[in-house]
């Protein structure tokens, strides 16, 4: 009876301290007023259960293939070798249930991006050996993946001319199911504004490193808000702080440890994460190597290390101090097996504790087990399920809500609209200027034909440069939305072909018009129309072909190199520069396919078809008739309404290699190698 | 002297009395046989003033608005003393920082004074006292550690025996940990090298090569990995207790580095909310009601409580009263007072050692172009895959064209005269380009590496310009000859040595200005992409109104005719129409009858197109090559000019 009093005793006097130490903190922190709506999760339970997890990572296919290239390796040889090969995660068990957060904490290279890749089925750079992973008693599959489990990337793409409100809205008309009314999904967007606070930001734009716009951990909290939209019930972060100073990180945890005691089950991997932030924390898992040292509450951590001879300094962080004691020291060998060899005890000796433990769990009393025991057996006989099947948006929904973000987001981009729309008119008023047409002589024939070549000749130079780091920079972005099966291949390939053509048609009309006028070509609304038309086609054509490359090749400057050369290849046998007589066989179909060999037909014939031509040599005069002089070039092999056929057909050829590589070639970023 | 008789010599130098006492630490020096530096700031602010709105928006831009960066900040540290710099982004640390290593830009309004053994500095003396490790690493990826920094050895010290540069190499990288690295590349992040940790070190290892006895550094352990953070400040501490000042900067220490500081001092908004030992750090605070948690990193906690909050306006007012009550708190102190005591004694006293300058020895600027052109030879020799791309990417160019072109023909009606007017026109569009390439890919690097060594004051930025342009000179001659050597006889142009001579020549000009211009404008320019854009649109403007080949030059508009001379692109492409159509003579394939049938007979012989295209370019063949060549030495001297003008901008 004494014994018990002094235990309550010491337990009040903890709690005290404890309170008291809290309460100090939280005066530093204290964050808004919890008087908004509180949104909770209101799906069944969830549980997330690792087993006997023993991961392998394939180093080699981590190197994408060009570089295996630029290193002078067969990329399928290297595939084969096994030293290549090492064990990314050891023998790993652990279990989280709704209402719980848990931080994966640990030093560089301890697993824990590898344990994010194996539990979201991810991990295409490696395969799991053994163990398995359930979610809801169930074993893992993607659809299930899918269906429970929403993960926000650490480096998640945005774009970034919408507000906060656009972009959960576009992502709500993709995500919700179709059965919900647009009423349903703006109260859904506003609840998710409210639960993450972003309210005051809700107008404004989301913005990058370039564009300003929202704080870095509004824009963090925008990424979680993308996420909480269809109401997952695991939630699984990488690395939310990297980036955010101390106030906004701690209030993103903050709202993080309400999104768990929210009926939800959230799981977080930090380097090192500060103390304010450490406490915030239910459960760590502290990993080396690979294999756990400590699974357990975060505020027995302290206690747990003590026990096996590890005190924490008074003044310091725990999770400083626990992660640099399990740190391998790679400055020597000597070092390195040292320290090798001391977190492989510590590891031992946790799994030595934890042994029997079916949550595998480190606890401070051994007599809650029975009590855990229960309460696990009555979860998995559960055998519950995410909700029933839901019918998500079609085709036709996707499309059109793509095709809207598509606009919104590129005139919200004045800056870049006002630099391509520069580059139009300089080169316009150039080129008119060098040609000017309204004096007393008329152009000659090598000089109009030149111009002719010029008009055709010199935009694609900008617009793939233009359209190719534009489709760079989204990439990211769509890599993701697809991985997530927000939307497929075929909607997206669709809204942005159209979602583009208002800008197309203002370029080319700022490019056409003033050249045609200032150098006087023969002023005829129907021939004016027929110039501005190929032109027109022209430019869409090189568009596409900027599209395609982009989504061929992984990298700006290969896409870049890649269309440079195609371009130039049309250049020179567009037959200005190398007469069409002289091509060779394979230098002639390039020609066929060359859109600015047609250009250059097309408006040679345009404009000297039955129009008679004067020239001089020396003291005669000639009159030759236009048909003649193109004939000379071998520029009239086909007619006019041809050339228009031949250069759409190339168009579509170009926009078919755009489709077939959106489906299949995967559009990762170069970041993500 | 009778009221300190517990002070003797030895015992002021006793190690357990140095960690105990910084009172007696500092009253000791004044008695003791071997004085230490000192070094003090008193009363520093700096303020700039901005404009409040655009230059577009006449009425804002016409106002004005003070903004105190720095304010009523005063420190006083020892040799053997490493002090770190708290504060948040935007509390005003590396600004400080640059008070004191005398790099602030002279835009601001600088008050106050910085003391070094009492004595104040004048301006061109800072740069010879003080050491300032920057946050970023740049350096040279093809070099190794040793050659690294060898080459910064030879560009401050002038020693004649090279025996002197190895010893002091091997020293430095011994003190630091470097010499298992010595003979590894630098690297690069794409391309492997050193790892980061040793990145810094060799960053610190180039500064201590002039024997600096004050240091500072500016965010040491930013990008680094735990343990290699813990490292590089153990590192640091260790050089300051060899008789160094060690002054670091650092955003967010972790709580095992709290014991290595022998002081801490936390800026906010500029003002110095705490400045003393660690110890003094919990005291004070403690003393202010705000005992540090159990289990908590210190400076997280002291940081964040002397942050303010801007995330709503409530709690930003809330935190920044926190913040001025612990800043006046501070001012109270004894332990302030206890600072300008110090400061105002060293002044005072006569016994101080002179203020010590860094080893300078520099050689004369013929000797520093020397090592620099060596340095940055070996640096691109290394990069294989550079060299390569150097000497190669004019021939694909031209191999690109065989490939379309295979030969030029006599025959007017397949297209002669068509054809060597493309050839010529893509060859002169082209060489441009290439050699902007070649600028864009390797020079911004180069300016990066040089930007930081001429505020170190090894040598000025013309120089580094100098010794890369003399170093791409033979590389572009080679590069020229390659591809003009299986152009020019494989595409079939005029059959003689004399004009392959005069075709080379003429294509090697454009090639280097075309790299030359590169360098103007990255001079100018500091994202190389928009060089590139630049380039790009002016080669493309260029070729269009100054060669004739696309515009008849006698019908264009007037002003574009006088732009046109202005044009390397006009001079260069009459030299290749006459070298090429001069003495050339065309066939017709068929009888005088079909003249009128056929626009292209017109032209019978070479010396007619050279009339129509550019009349009287015959007789002008020579001034023309002069003409070319002085765009050269043109660009160089403009180059040359743009990098004293930007060396003056960088360091005012």
């Amino acid at each position: 009876m004494a014994e018990k009093t002094k235990e309550e005793t010491q337990l009040w006097n903890g709690t005290v301290l404890q309170d008291a130490s809290q309460g100090l903190q939280d005066s530093l922190f204290s964050s808004e007023s919890d008087n908004s709506l509180y949104f909770t999760y209101s799906g069944q339970s969830n549980t997330l259960e690792v087993r006997d997890l023993t991961y392998q990572v394939d180093i080699a296919s981590q190197v994408p293939w060009f570089e295996q290239l630029a290193q002078f390796k067969i990329p399928w040889r290297s595939h084969s070798s096994q030293d290549s090969c090492e064990l990314g995660i050891r023998n790993l068990s652990f279990k989280v249930r709704s209402g719980q957060m848990l931080a994966i904490i640990g030093s560089s290279g301890c697993g824990r991006a590898s344990l994010l890749d194996v539990i979201t089925g991810r991990g295409h750079g490696g395969k799991m050996k053994s163990g398995q992973i359930w979610i809801n008693g169930q074993p893992s599959t993607p659809q299930l993946v899918r269906k429970c489990v929403a993960h926000v990337r650490q480096h998640d793409q945005l774009l970034p001319n919408l507000t906060v409100r656009e972009t959960l809205a576009f992502i709500a008309q993709m995500r919700l199911p179709r059965t919900f009314s647009q009423a349903q999904r703006d109260k859904r967007v506003e609840d998710v504004i409210a639960e993450l606070r972003l309210r005051q930001c809700a107008n404004t734009r989301v913005g990058n490193t370039y564009v300003r716009g929202v704080s870095g951990g509004e824009r963090r909290r925008v990424s979680i808000g993308v996420q909480l939209l269809w109401n997952p019930g695991i939630l699984i972060l990488d690395e939310p702080t990297s980036g955010l100073d101390s106030f906004t990180a701690h209030n993103l945890v903050t709202t993080l440890s309400r999104l768990a005691k929210g009926n939800r089950l959230v799981l977080i991997s930090l380097h090192q994460p500060r103390s304010d932030i450490f406490r915030l924390f239910d459960l760590v898992l502290l990993m080396t190597s690979g294999t756990p040292i400590y699974l357990g509450a975060a505020q027995q951590m302290v206690q747990y290390f003590t026990s096996i001879g590890h005190p924490c300094p008074r003044y310091s962080n725990p999770a400083d101090f626990y992660v640099d004691l399990t740190s391998i020291d790679r400055r020597s060998k000597e070092r390195e097996v040292a320290t090798v060899e001391k977190a492989q005890s510590l590891a031992a000796l946790f799994l030595e504790k934890v042994q029997g433990f079916d949550d595998f769990l480190w606890k401070a009393e051994a007599k809650e087990l029975n009590t855990s025991t229960h309460t696990v057996s009555l979860t998995l006989t559960q055998d519950t399920d995410c909700g029933t099947a839901v019918e998500l948006p079609g085709m036709i929904e996707q499309f059109s809500t793509l095709i809207r973000r598509q606009i919104s987001n590129d005139f919200r981009d004045l800056p870049t609209l006002l630099i391509h729309g520069s580059e139009a008119c300089l080169m316009s008023l150039i080129i008119g200027f060098l040609y000017y047409g309204h004096g007393a002589k008329q152009l000659s024939f090598m000089d109009t034909a030149a111009l002719l070549f010029m008009i055709g000749a010199l935009i694609p130079f900008n617009v793939i440069l233009d359209v190719v780091s534009k489709c760079h920079s989204e990439r990211s972005m769509l890599y993701y939305e697809l991985e997530d099966g927000l939307y497929t291949a075929g909607p997206y390939f669709f809204a942005k072909i159209l979602g583009e053509l208002p800008e197309h048609c203002a370029y080319v009309i700022i490019y056409a018009m003033p050249i045609y006028w200032l150098t006087n070509l023969r002023p005829v609304p129907e021939l004016f129309l027929l110039h501005f038309l190929l032109v027109w086609l022209v430019v869409f054509c090189c568009r596409t072909m900027a599209l395609a490359a982009s989504a061929m090749l992984p990298t700006f400057h290969m896409s870049s190199f890649f269309c440079n050369a195609l371009y130039n290849s049309f250049y020179l046998t567009a037959g200005f520069m190398i007469n069409l007589d002289n091509l060779w066989i394979v230098p002639a179909w390039i020609s066929k396919l060359s859109f600015l060999r047609w250009c250059f037909s097309g408006l040679m014939q345009i404009q000297f078809n039955g129009h008679l031509y004067t020239t001089q040599i020396g003291n005669f005069t000639f009159s030759i008739l236009g048909d003649t002089m193109i004939s000379a070039m071998d520029l009239n092999s086909h007619p006019l309404y041809a050339i228009y056929l031949i250069v759409i057909g190339i168009s579509y050829g170009f926009l078919f290699l755009y489709y077939l590589s959106l489906k299949l070639i995967k559009q990762k970023s170069i970041q993500d190698w | 002297m009778g009221e300190l008789p517990f002070l003797s010599p030895e015992g002021a130098r006793g190690p357990h009395i140095n960690r105990g006492s910084l009172s007696s630490l500092e009253q000791g020096s004044v008695t003791g046989t071997e004085a230490r530096h000192s070094l003090g700031v008193l009363h520093v602010s700096y303020s700039v003033s901005n404009r409040v709105g655009p230059w577009w928006n006449i009425k804002s831009c016409q106002q004005k608005w003070d903004r105190q960066i720095l304010k009523d900040v005063s420190l006083y540290i020892e040799s053997g003393q490493i002090m770190c710099i708290l504060g948040s982004s935007g509390s005003g640390k590396t600004t400080l920082l640059d008070a004191i290593s005398g790099r602030l830009r002279r835009t601001g309004t600088l008050e106050g004074e910085v003391f070094v053994n009492g004595c104040e500095l004048r301006r061109d003396q800072f740069q010879d006292c003080f050491s300032y490790v920057l946050q970023s690493d740049v350096f040279l990826s093809s070099l190794t550690v040793r050659e690294t920094l060898r080459y910064t050895a030879m560009l401050a010290l002038c020693r004649s025996s090279a025996d002197f540069y190895n010893k002091k190499v091997e020293a430095v990288m011994t003190e630091l940990s470097l010499s298992h690295v010595a003979d590894q590349m630098i690297g690069s992040y794409n391309f492997g090298g050193i790892s980061s940790g040793e990145r810094r070190r060799v960053s610190i290892a180039a500064q201590l090569l002039q024997d600096p006895k004050v240091m500072m550094l500016d965010e040491p352990t930013t990008g680094l990995d735990c343990m290699t953070a813990n490292q590089i400040v153990l590192l640091l501490a260790e050089l300051a207790r060899r008789d160094r000042i060690v002054i670091v900067t650092i955003h967010q220490p972790r709580s095992e580095l709290f014991q290595h500081f022998d002081k801490i001092a936390i800026l906010t908004y500029g003002e110095l909310v705490f400045c003393g030992t660690p110890e003094e750090m919990l005291g004070f605070f403690n003393n202010c009601g705000y005992p540090c948690p159990e289990h908590s990193n210190p400076f997280d906690f002291y940081m964040d409580l002397t942050s303010v909050d801007t995330q709503s306006r409530e709690r930003e007012i809330e935190t920044y009263k926190r913040v001025q009550m612990l800043e006046c708190a501070f001012k109270e102190s004894d332990i302030y007072h206890k600072i300008l005591e110090n400061i105002e004694r060293a002044r005072y006293l006569k016994t101080l050692p002179t203020v010590p300058f860094k080893t300078k020895d520099p050689p004369g600027m013929f000797g520093k172009l020397g090592v620099l052109l060596r340095r940055v030879t070996r640096n691109l020799m290394r990069n294989k895959q550079a060299v390569i791309m150097r000497l190669v990417q004019n021939l694909i160019m031209g191999l690109f064209l065989i490939f379309y072109l295979l030969r030029v023909q006599n025959n007017t009606l397949k297209g002669a005269v068509q054809d060597r007017v493309g050839l010529l026109y893509q060859l002169v569009g082209a060489t441009p380009y290439t050699g902007m390439l070649n600028a864009v890919n390797l020079f911004p690097m180069l300016r990066a590496v040089s930007d930081q060594e001429s505020q170190d004051g090894l040598y000025h930025k013309w120089q580094m310009l100098l010794a890369y342009v003399l170093h791409v000179l033979p590389f572009s001659v080679i590069a020229t000859v390659i591809f003009s050597s299986v152009c020019y006889w494989t595409l079939g142009l005029y059959p003689e040595v004399a004009r392959f001579g005069y075709f080379s020549a003429a294509l090697l000009a454009p090639h280097l200005i075309g790299e030359f211009l590169t360098l103007v404008l990255l001079g100018i320019v500091q994202n190389p992409n928009i060089v590139n854009s630049i380039v790009a649109l002016l080669s493309i403007s260029g070729l269009l109104i100054g060669s004739g080949f696309i515009r008849n030059i006698q019908e264009m508009p007037i002003p574009l005719k006088i732009l046109g001379y202005f044009t390397f692109q006009k001079y260069c492409c009459e030299i290749l129409v006459v070298n090429e159509f001069y003495g050339l003579n065309f066939t017709c394939g068929g009888s005088n009858t079909s003249m009128l049938n056929h626009p292209m007979c017109a032209i019978t012989q070479g010396v007619q197109f050279i009339e129509k295209t550019c009349p009287g370019a015959t007789s002008r063949f020579t001034a023309n090559f002069l003409i070319l060549y002085g765009f050269i030495p043109a660009l160089v001297i403009l180059g040359i000019v743009i990098f004293k003008v930007r060396d003056y901008l960088i360091s005012r």
